[in-house]
């Protein structure tokens, strides 16, 4: 193998693993955006997702063992539907200080990551790819098929997320509360509601990043940890509040913790990323799409 | 009575922005609605749409009780308003802007997004034409694409009416649509208003060009510190020595 075909198989598997830091990236994001709110369940809710979803695949249902798409539908489904309720839960939340906010979200992730425990126990487990584990190699260049499935997937949710919010009613609706409430509201629009709809999206995207996930990782109820604070991470270095940069911010951190553990060490990979990211904010604080700002009033 | 506004008190603290105001008002007439800055033509706007909760008093619409209500219910049960600084949304297109007031009463909803387009294509198309016909109205369609905030100012004006007519509304509250406005503008908007009022919509005007308020109001009512003064047509206004000691003579000083 040579040179070249290293760095490509490097780069790709870090666009795998930066598509899902995008998809958990555009959870902390929208949510942002809409509610000003900044949440630090996400990640746990990206566990939770995992759960919802998993469980039907890996047999942790009465034994059933339906298959992965289906497995994925259900899950990307039952964490929306969590979503929805996670506003209510949020709501009194995001018309507080940031510290209440961090207390608050926070407090709410520890909750849930221990009900997971309760539920599930504290030890996870290995899932199985539904695709074949050998990897494919075209010119020299191996990858795995899960990850293609991955950026494959990942790509498909993104576009579309895009043109929902731009050719949609509703998502011409969400963009409006997001961007002036008041205004949204006395056009007609029920603020309240989408930004319900907001949660549900950010959740199901993030149960798609998880279920995608658990094949490559291993499934526990402290998943969400690590893969959250790097989604947020993800978004930061993009520019919070803004969905291109979601997408950007998480796929920079991708390659860029992929490249460090090729080529320097697998040990540092995390510290060199997030480096990156403070370098990053101290030249440009509002982040790398960060022209648009977003005024709460 | 068309929209009845009876007895409405609004008090912020130990202010009194509004202080027992009534005012009925008829279907398909131009309402102005005068006073010096600060004598609580805004309150009364933001109560009509639903922004504040009257602390006295009620406001009915056909009959039914609206004060107090959402303002999403506020505006789907009829009523839509413009803002005295303009609050357009950023980064939307001119037409965007419009369609997002109207994409409101659409009957189709979220699921029919996922399980039938063809309807939802149907009625993007329905909207589409509907909102440029808004901007023909407005004189402003040629720059439906244009990013709204990138507009002169007086278009952006006109903007925010049509937004505002996007939501079918009975009964539309214009906030100082004349402020900023050259003479040229003002006569523009002139015709753009009685335009609007022969295609049945009710409008209630805040404004302090003297000129266009009182070319264009059928009554005309005037309020001071917070309370009504007088009542009338435009010429009972002018003569009113009332309105000139607390309105108009004031104005010269200013």
């Amino acid at each position: 193998m040579n040179n070249t075909s290293i760095f490509i198989q490097t780069v790709i598997g870090g666009v795998g693993i930066g598509s899902l830091y995008a998809l958990i990236a555009l959870g902390y994001s929208m949510v942002y955006r809409s509610m000003g709110l900044v949440n630090f369940a996400h990640g746990s809710i990206y566990m939770v997702g995992t759960y919802f979803g998993i469980m039907w695949y890996a047999g942790l249902v009465m034994g059933l063992h339906v298959p992965y798409p289906i497995a994925f539908v259900i899950g990307v489904l039952l964490n929306g539907a969590f979503g929805v309720l996670l506003e209510r839960i949020l709501r009194p939340l995001a018309k507080l200080d940031l510290m209440f906010m961090l207390l608050g979200t926070i407090g709410l992730g520890y909750v849930l990551d221990n009900l997971f425990v309760i539920i599930f126990g504290a030890e996870g487990f290995a899932v199985r790819s539904p695709l074949p584990s050998m990897p494919l190699v075209i010119l020299g260049v191996r990858i795995q098929p899960q990850m293609l499935l991955v950026i494959g997937v990942s790509a498909i949710l993104m576009v579309a997320l895009q043109l929902f919010l731009a050719r949609t009613k509703t998502g011409k609706a969400m963009r409006a509360s997001a961007m002036d409430r008041d205004i949204a509201s006395a056009m007609g629009v029920r603020v309240n509601r989408m930004n319900a709809l907001t949660l549900a999206i950010g959740s199901g995207l993030a149960a798609a990043a998880g279920i995608l996930a658990a094949p490559i990782v291993y499934v526990n109820p402290a998943m969400g940890a690590a893969v959250g604070l790097k989604g947020f991470a993800a978004a930061i270095l993009g520019g919070l509040g803004s969905i291109p940069g979601a997408i950007a911010g998480g796929l920079i951190f991708g390659v860029l913790e992929a490249i460090s553990a090729g080529y320097i060490s697998s040990a540092y990979t995390r510290g060199i990323a997030f480096i990156v990211v403070v370098v990053v904010l101290m030249v440009k604080p509002s982040g790398i799409v960060g022209e648009i700002t977003v005024e709460k009033v | 009575m068309f929209l009845e506004i009876e007895n409405l008190t609004m008090q912020f603290g130990g202010l009194v922005a509004v202080n027992g105001f009534s005012l009925g008002v008829a279907e398909g007439t131009i309402q102005g609605l005068i006073g010096p800055n600060g004598s609580g033509k805004t309150t009364i706007f933001n109560v009509l749409s639903g922004y504040y909760k009257p602390s006295g008093g009620k406001i009915t619409f056909k009959g039914k009780r609206i004060s107090g209500l959402p303002s999403y219910r506020v505006t789907a049960s009829g009523f839509a308003r413009t803002f005295q600084n303009l609050r357009l949304f950023k980064s939307m297109t001119v037409l965007e802007n419009v369609l997002v007031g109207m994409a409101q009463h659409a009957e189709t909803g979220l699921l029919s997004a996922i399980f039938n387009p063809i309807a939802i294509s149907h009625e993007e198309e329905y909207f589409h034409e509907k909102a440029m016909g808004l901007l023909k109205l407005l004189d402003i369609a040629e720059f439906a694409d244009t990013l709204a905030t990138s507009l002169p100012y007086g278009h952006q004006r006109r903007v925010e009416i049509a937004r505002a007519l996007g939501t079918d509304p009975k009964v539309l509250l214009l906030d100082e649509p004349a402020a900023g406005l050259n003479e040229t503008e003002s006569e523009n908007l002139r015709k753009i208003l009685l335009q609007i009022r022969e295609l049945g919509v009710t409008i209630c005007l805040v404004e302090h060009d003297m000129k266009l308020v009182m070319g264009i109001c059928d009554r005309i009512t005037v309020l001071d510190y917070g309370k009504k003064i007088a009542e009338g047509t435009s010429s009972e206004i002018a003569k009113d020595p009332v309105v000139i000691e607390a309105y108009l003579g004031q104005e010269d000083n200013s």
